[in-house]
């Protein structure tokens, strides 16, 4: 059997027979999940009130006011004018005001894309995410149907002009090309979100899955290193005709193994466990998780060059991977972080 | 000489017609010349010489912290040296490390194998360093569990297994190869008496099948037991190189004969044996001599000829740990942890 072989299947043997390193990379991350959605997943009726200063006073905004209304997120509050709906913010009756700009109705039927500004109570992080999401999501359904109508107008307009004008060129790219190009309505505190709300036990699958992504590979490359270093039995093969590169390559693939072992059980206990809503992009996921995968190897060898215990590498694994979880919104979202950060 | 099995499956090493040719033209199968060995300041190793022939069980004596590992480390290419040569079967350590470990099958003082692999999965993994075919690793595998009495054992975890039985497979798991020279570093350093003779039955058993072994030890009965030729090895030197008899014979000092009578006829068997010289040590009288079997039977002759009684007689011979206390001035289990 080749060399490179032999280290990696010696190393995955090991690691899956070592109950508490099964726990800790099994076990601890699932119970983290299941603990945390219990805590923070909740599927609690959400109820926001949204201050509504409507300048323009037409058909078209008392439609998309009443339609906020039937959401049954938002509770619709209408006030004159934006000096009482900063006093209403700040006296925290609403969570948002939506401010509707004199000529909205005369933009969006006349073609031309217009804003709504948006002011957010952020004191209370969560709401204002969550607020935010929410209209953010509305709007977006608000602009496709606006955008249907200008497209099939335009589209008809520019049928009639080529037809008459160059009946010879095929139509068909230049009007599937006039479907993305306009956004009528547009929020301007915030870019347009466009993708869909997501709850907390989807978040948390997928922030834990990270966990044996960054932790396993980092502390496993350093402490499987150094505990054979220590226990000897990394004489063993280096008193053997095996080259240096040999063992460094059967170490890697035995990592990447256990790393994907483990994501493998984590994904699948997670999705059995608390019956996600999940849209897995495997041809996305396996090249992400293979390049964290040799990240965290990477560090997990530099790890390994400096620890002089077993304990002492996991420790600064650990400490590593804790700081990098935070920072890539494994336990929150990153958007309710401090701007700096 | 009876074929042993493991005769029958030579055929790796045989196989590899350039380890054949260099075993067969190498009568001095380890060469090492003017060894020496720093660590920071501290010199491990002071020039040391010596060259192990081919077939030979070749030992290490020295106490503990003496350099035998050291020495045995940089042979088997897991240490780097300062000055000097090292040569396995003509092939320099230094410049081709890889090519020289493999004709060599590294012992090392730990049972360096893993607990939660069974004996077989360790074999394995041994193999695979090894890259050892399966095929090879198969007839490996069934001649070592028959020579180590590993057949009953070979699915239980390892660390279900005792110390005794965990050596044998670490032995196992170094000769997996079927390397033509064996290092052994302190292989029954914790033994009991009874699984230190088990143990020394393997490594005459390999022996017998044309290995060249070479070991370390501090134990002066196992050197003089096992080894063809010994090098007493002190404070990172050589000080004496020879056959366990040589040594004993040239730098044991003299035997003693001890003679134990009725304590009512000491006095009479003191003035018998005057021409002897004998000293009165705890009721017993000791007779010092170059050549006690020789003289021996004179002393009998001469008590029984007076009709004292003789209670007992004992002829202690020079032992290694004399020729150490001769050469050092010191006794083999004091120094420091190596």
């Amino acid at each position: 059997m080749n060399p490179t072989l032999g280290i990696a299947i010696k190393d995955v043997k090991t690691f899956f027979r070592e109950r508490g390193t099964l726990f800790w990379t099994i076990a601890f991350p699932l119970a983290m999940m299941l603990l945390f959605t219990a805590i923070f997943g909740r599927e609690v009726p959400f109820t926001a009130n949204i201050g509504v200063v409507d300048y323009d006073k037409t058909e078209t905004t008392n439609s998309i006011i009443q339609a906020l209304n039937n959401t049954e997120i938002f509770g619709v509050k209408t006030i004159d004018d934006e000096q009482q709906a900063i006093e209403s913010l700040e006296a925290g009756d609403v969570s948002a005001v939506l401010t509707f700009p004199e000529g909205f109705h005369a933009n969006i039927t006349t073609g031309r894309a217009t804003n709504i500004s948006l002011d957010i109570d952020e004191t209370s992080p969560n709401t204002a995410q969550i607020v935010r999401s929410g209209l953010q999501a509305f709007f977006s359904e608000v602009n496709k149907d606006v955008r249907s109508t200008w497209v099939e107008f335009a589209k008809g307009v520019v049928t009639v002009l080529l037809n008459y004008t160059q009946p010879d060129v095929p139509k068909e790219l230049i009007l599937e090309s006039m479907d993305d190009i306009v956004e009528p309505i547009s929020i301007t505190e915030e870019e347009p979100l466009t993708r869909e709300a997501i709850g907390y036990k989807e978040y948390i699958l997928a922030g834990v899955l990270s966990f044996p992504l960054l932790f396993s590979s980092m502390a496993g490359a350093a402490e499987i290193i150094v505990s054979e270093r220590l226990t000897g039995t990394l004489k063993r093969i280096r008193a053997s005709p095996t080259s240096p590169l040999s063992m460094l390559w059967g170490k890697t693939l035995a990592v990447l193994t256990q790393t994907a072992i483990s994501i493998a059980l984590l994904a699948s206990l997670g999705y059995l466990l608390l019956n996600p809503r999940v849209n897995w992009n495997i041809p996305l996921l396996a090249p992400i998780m293979l390049l964290g995968s040799i990240n965290g190897i990477a560090i997990g060898l530099l790890i390994s060059s400096i620890a002089r215990s077993p304990r002492e590498a996991s420790g600064a694994a650990t400490a590593i991977a804790i700081i990098l979880h935070f920072f890539i919104g494994m336990y929150f979202p990153l958007e309710i972080l401090p701007d700096y950060l | 000489m009876k074929t042993l099995p493991c005769e029958k499956t030579l055929n790796f090493i045989r196989s590899n017609s350039w380890i054949t040719f260099l075993i067969e033209v190498n009568l001095l199968v380890i060469q090492v010349e003017n060894l020496v060995k720093f660590y920071g300041e501290t010199q491990a190793l002071r020039g040391v010489s010596l060259e192990v022939k081919k077939g030979e069980i070749f030992g290490l004596l020295g106490p503990n912290g003496a350099g035998k590992s050291t020495l045995i480390e940089i042979i088997c290419g897991l240490r780097t040296f300062d000055e000097g040569d090292v040569s396995i079967l003509d092939v320099d350590v230094a410049k081709s490390s890889r090519k020289a470990k493999s004709l060599i099958g590294f012992c090392p003082q730990e049972t360096l194998i893993y607990d939660l692999l069974n004996v077989r999965e360790n074999l394995l993994f041994a193999a695979s360093l090894q890259s050892l075919s399966s095929k090879n690793f198969k007839e490996r595998i069934s001649v070592l569990s028959e020579f180590l009495g590993l057949k009953e054992i070979m699915k239980k975890k390892v660390k279900e297994l005792s110390g005794g039985m965990r050596r044998r497979v670490s032995l196992a798991a170094s000769t997996i190869h079927d390397p033509p020279i064996i290092i052994l570093d302190e292989p029954t350093v914790g033994f009991d008496p009874t699984a230190r003779r088990e143990f020394w039955g393997f490594i005459n058993k390999l022996h017998k099948e044309g290995k060249t072994i070479l070991l370390s030890t501090h134990y002066m009965e196992e050197a003089d037991e096992l080894c063809d030729r010994v090098a007493i090895v002190d404070r990172g030197k050589v000080v004496a190189l020879d056959k366990p008899d040589n040594l004993k014979k040239t730098l044991g000092g003299t035997s003693a004969i001890l003679v134990r009578v009725k304590s009512t006829q000491m006095k009479d068997a003191t003035k018998l044996l005057a021409r002897f010289s004998p000293v009165l040590t705890d009721e017993e009288l000791k007779i010092s001599v170059k050549d006690p079997w020789k003289t021996l039977p004179d002393i009998t002759a001469s008590l029984s000829s007076q009709k004292i009684l003789v209670e007992k007689v004992e002829v202690v011979e020079p032992t290694l740990e004399d020729v150490f206390v001769n050469l050092t001035g010191r006794r083999l289990t004091e120094g420091e942890e190596e």
